[in-house]
């Protein structure tokens, strides 16, 4: 049975085409670019919600696209169990429709931020970390402005191991100086409870060529790889 | 003053005397009041270009002389042919009026302007570049104030829009305090079909033209004429001039638009930038050869009650035009609802070659189409200042601090140190295409994705050089920014360039427009390199201190890269390998950092450029590329050549153990030698096994070749073979002092 990965266009949404190049050209699996009305969850097998400024970010990031009847869509999906992440502003956008724990503020700097940084892997049991090993270090850039993680829930989180990824330095120390926005307990990623949801701040899409790697990795490449590989062992 | 002044029925228009006498000939009567404002603001200096037409005459025709130039001057962007069916749009505009009293938004619409620009050509705008001008910023809140909100600006827009920054320049310098410089450019990338879909002409009777995008209000109206003054006390009253930017209704017309065109039946694209529908409409019909009906109230406004004048002259963002096939008017306004966008068909085209706009039943415009494009020059006089005989006559003095103190100094100065707090609000990554980054290396390196092609692109020119040189200033100038593009593996392939300068009825103002121009045009056409585009920006004066800034031609430069194994970055790689350096190094410290950082001294002699040796220099780099000879490679320019092997060490954290004996000429100053900003120099990591055949190569293609050192593990630098004992430099600690500049002044 052959796969199909979708991902969501939302207005304003700006590495949408980056998602798509790197599932077609990278992961070699179908991928259908589609705009957020159109979406529907019963055609895929898991959904990308890419980064971006959707409806320009003006109020509050993520915010009017949690409203989007996509949100809806996906909310099937993540009943039924298939994969979804949120890259970035996707990640935003399912804080805000409150698939994932937590919210993202205005970076500590008050200033966007677009840097290649080092995050350590938690947890490699959800659907997108299957192809890592916990502790591992990977290379991976952010850009944002409002990626500064916050949660009044830490405790339960840290327990049900729904911290996915923490930024740290090249020895997987969790510094203050590897933390590129202020997040609590350096926190770069989260999952939800069934761990088929991911959101995280980092770009995995722009770090799965060599080319575009400043250390010649691909690391952002287990993300998409971990998906598909759930997918696969999902349907069979 | 505002230049059309409305009281009651009457009318105060600026234009000159045989401009409204030509006017009013044409059309054998009285313009109305709409009428008038539209001559106005598209015979602005902005819009027509009228000063500066005239020199701009002497690039040569870039797309007759250039087979791979598909558009040159005169378009909303150069376009080349890269080969495998793509091509790109590139062009550099300046936004520094609208900067200068209001920096955020001033530099968020530059930007918006600048992608309208590419778009328009039917093609995808990919990365943007900046060069910014401003006062120094040490103990100078409204320098900070500025650099601080144009970068935001710049920012916020672009990220937002998804089109990455790679590059860019920033200098500081007293002249520019009141008139910072905000210049903006955009490459875009598409096929050729793409871009051959959509001129920006409404050539066939009969299409239906549509307006697209944002709501037409009050803003920015007389945005234009506002630009073609200088500035003065009153200038603060002029913010409603400036425009307020929608980063988030750009993207969404980027989509559109691309899409539109895709659908075949968009048969011409424009954009609505200065001048607003009077420009637009004009030249779309103008260059068309065609004439069309316009019905004003179809027209969304943003606010009732807008009258003609209003709506014709508005400089709301976030506007496009488009001339629609008949056929596919519901195709293309399909994509336009998928996208959500507003939009109106607002009139058509016929064959009057007259532009008739009508609210309700009044005739409110009624112009031949080509009457408000055609702008008559001006002929401005021209004259050398007097005070550059004295300002190029100064000495370099002796220095009172040692070597090393002035290396230390110079690293940290605003005008060298690392530009990381700017390039890091940028988003430079989206669109998965940038593979040389922000500081790795003299230029920006984007992948063309589907093939093995490489750009490389970089802006910029040295002010201080220009000021007491323009001539020579800007052909260094070229010679810099071809050798960012060189440096990094590619070749050149076209320039653009934007002139920002004083006002053009002085005649000193103008001397220096003209000197630079002619100095442009005739290294390119020397070195073969067309010129497709540019930009000019006149009246950047102060009238409170009555100063002009330093006269500041910013060039463009997009090169091209076969390859990705030939992609060279700027930092050192591996302990061993020998450090060589190409070109000679002359005692040319007029307008350098030395001379402002340690003497606080405009003067000396400025750089010269001696076209056939740069030709040679640059052939004999072509054939090292081929042969994989070059592991690093740095172009030597502000600070000199000691400052350009300590930015090449950082990265890797590596030294260079150096020994000048045989390379310096000891009838120079060695303070002269180490600092000179001699410009077309390049300093080359190579493998040591090689040194012999490059040497070889060096004698056949006739260029000074020098090996300078090796580089070393321990993290220092260390001099030798001057008139004074070993010097050793710290790299840490001038890594330090290059990042810290910024962030401590700026981060309060």
């Amino acid at each position: 049975m052959s796969i199909k990965i979708a991902v969501i266009q939302f207005p304003g949404a700006n590495c949408d085409l980056d998602a798509v190049h790197v599932l077609n050209s990278v992961i070699n699996v179908e991928v259908n670019l589609i705009w957020h009305n159109h979406f529907k969850a019963s055609h895929y097998d898991g959904v990308i919600l890419p980064g971006g400024f959707t409806f320009g970010d003006y109020l509050r990031a993520g915010i009017i696209a949690a409203h989007s009847p996509a949100l809806d869509e996906a909310r099937k999906m993540l009943k039924d169990g298939k994969p979804i992440i949120g890259i970035c502003n996707g990640f935003q956008i399912l804080a805000e429709a409150e698939f994932l724990p937590g919210a993202l503020l205005k970076n500590e700097s008050l200033k966007f931020v677009c840097k290649w940084i080092k995050i350590k892997v938690e947890n490699n049991k959800t659907a997108f970390t299957t192809k890592m090993n916990k502790g591992d270090i990977l290379n991976i850039p952010v850009a944002h402005g409002e990626g500064r993680f916050f949660t009044d829930n830490l405790k339960e989180l840290t327990e049900n191991e729904q911290i996915v990824f923490r930024y740290s330095n090249e020895n997987g120390d969790i510094t203050s100086e590897s933390n590129p926005n202020g997040s609590m307990e350096n926190i770069a990623g989260v999952c939800n409870l069934e761990q088929n949801c991911l959101g995280l701040m980092p770009h995995p899409e722009r770090a799965s060529e060599a080319i575009l790697s400043p250390y010649g990795t691909t690391h952002g490449k287990l993300f998409f790889e971990s998906m598909v590989d759930f997918i696969k062992r999902r349907i069979s | 003053m505002p230049k059309v002044e409305i009281e009651g029925d009457k009318i105060k228009v600026d234009l000159t005397e045989p401009e409204i006498k030509q006017i009013k000939g044409l059309l054998e009567r009285e313009p109305s009041i709409t009428e008038w404002g539209m001559f106005d603001v598209m015979h602005s200096e902005h819009c027509s270009y009228k000063s500066s037409r005239p020199k701009l005459k002497l690039f040569e025709d870039a797309e007759k002389n250039y087979d791979y130039v598909l558009a040159g001057p005169g378009q909303d962007a150069g376009v080349i042919d890269i080969g495998e069916g793509y091509c790109l749009a590139f062009r550099i505009e300046s936004h520094n009026h609208p900067s200068a009293i209001e920096p955020y938004h001033g530099a968020a619409t530059g930007i918006g302007g600048i992608i309208r620009d590419i778009l328009c050509m039917g093609v995808r705008p990919i990365a943007l570049l900046d060069p910014l001008r401003f006062g120094p910023l040490k103990n100078n809140p409204h320098s900070q104030w500025l650099f601080k909100y144009v970068v935001k600006g710049i920012a916020d827009y672009g990220n937002c829009t998804g089109i990455p920054t790679i590059g860019g320049e920033v200098e500081f310098d007293e002249s520019f305090e009141s008139n910072c410089l905000v210049n903006v450019a955009c490459i875009g990338l598409g096929t050729i079909e793409d871009f051959r879909h959509a001129p920006s002409k409404a050539f066939h009777p009969g299409d239906y033209v549509i307006l697209m995008g944002g709501s037409t209000g009050r803003d920015g109206i007389h945005g234009v004429t506002f630009a073609s003054r200088t500035l003065t006390e009153m200038s603060e009253a002029d913010r409603p001039a400036v425009q307020i930017g929608d980063p988030f209704t750009k993207k969404m017309i980027i989509e559109a638009t691309i899409e539109a065109v895709k659908t075949g039946y968009v048969r011409g694209l424009k954009d609505l930038g200065g001048g607003g529908l009077s420009c637009a409409l004009s030249e779309l019909t103008g260059s068309g050869g065609t004439g069309a009906e316009i019905d004003m109230t179809k027209i969304f406004t943003r606010e009732p009650g807008m009258n003609s004048f209003e709506i014709m002259l508005s400089e709301s963002q976030e506007r496009m035009a488009f001339i629609v096939k008949p056929e596919g008017l519901e195709n293309v306004l399909e994509v336009f609802r998928k996208f959500e966008m507003a939009y109106a068909v607002i009139g058509r085209t016929d064959d009057s070659r007259i532009l008739k706009v009508y609210q309700n039943d009044n005739l409110v415009v009624n112009l031949p189409a080509t009457a408000l494009s055609d702008a008559p020059t001006i002929p401005r006089e021209e004259k050398r200042p007097d005070y550059l005989d004295e300002l190029l006559s100064q000495k370099t003095p002796k220095p009172s601090l040692d070597i090393k103190e002035i290396i230390y100094k110079l690293i940290a100065s605003e005008n060298i140190c690392s530009k990381e707090w700017v390039y890091r609000q940028y988003d430079h990554e989206v669109g998965v295409r940038s593979v040389v980054k922000c500081g790795d290396g003299d230029s920006g390196v984007l992948r063309i994705i589907g093939t093995n092609k490489f750009i490389s692109a970089s802006v910029g020119v040295n002010s201080k050089h220009c000021y007491l040189d323009p001539y020579e200033g800007a052909k260094g100038g070229l010679v810099e920014i071809c050798g960012n593009v060189i440096a990094n593996g590619a070749k050149p392939m076209a320039m653009v360039n934007c002139c920002n300068f004083g006002n053009p009825e002085k005649p000193v103002s103008f001397w220096y427009f003209s000197q630079a121009v002619k100095g442009m045009a005739d290294f390119c056409k020397e070195l073969r390199i067309p010129v497709v585009g540019g930009n000019v920006s006149f009246y950047n004066e102060d009238e409170v201190t009555n100063t002009a800034i330093k006269g500041t031609p910013i060039i463009m430069i997009v090169g091209l890269i076969e390859g990705e194994e030939k992609i060279i970055t700027l930092p050192f790689k591996k302990p061993g390998n020998d450090i060589l350096i190409i070109g000679d190094t002359n005692a040319e410290l007029g307008g350098s950092e030395y001379h402002s950082v340690i003497f606080d001294l405009e003067g000396g002699r400025p750089p010269k450029v001696d076209e056939q040796r740069i030709k040679a220099k640059w052939n004999f780099l072509y054939e090292l590329y081929k042969n994989d000879l070059v592991i690093a490679n740095h172009d030597v320019n502000k600070g000199g050549l000691i400052i350009t092997i300590a930015e090449m060490c950082f990265k890797n954290k590596l030294g260079a153990k150096l020994d000048f004996s045989e390379y310096y000429n000891k009838e120079m100053r060695q303070d002269e030698f180490l600092f000179s900003e001699s410009v077309g120099r390049f300093i080359i990591e190579t493998d040591s096994q090689n040194y012999e055949r490059i040497i070889g190569l060096a004698k056949k293609f006739n260029v000074k070749v020098n090996k300078i050192g090796i580089l070393i593990s321990n993290p220092e630098i260390i001099l030798e073979g001057l008139e004074i004992e070993t010097i050793k430099l710290d790299i840490f600690q001038m890594k330090r002092l290059y990042d810290s500049t910024i962030p401590n002044l700026m981060e309060i």
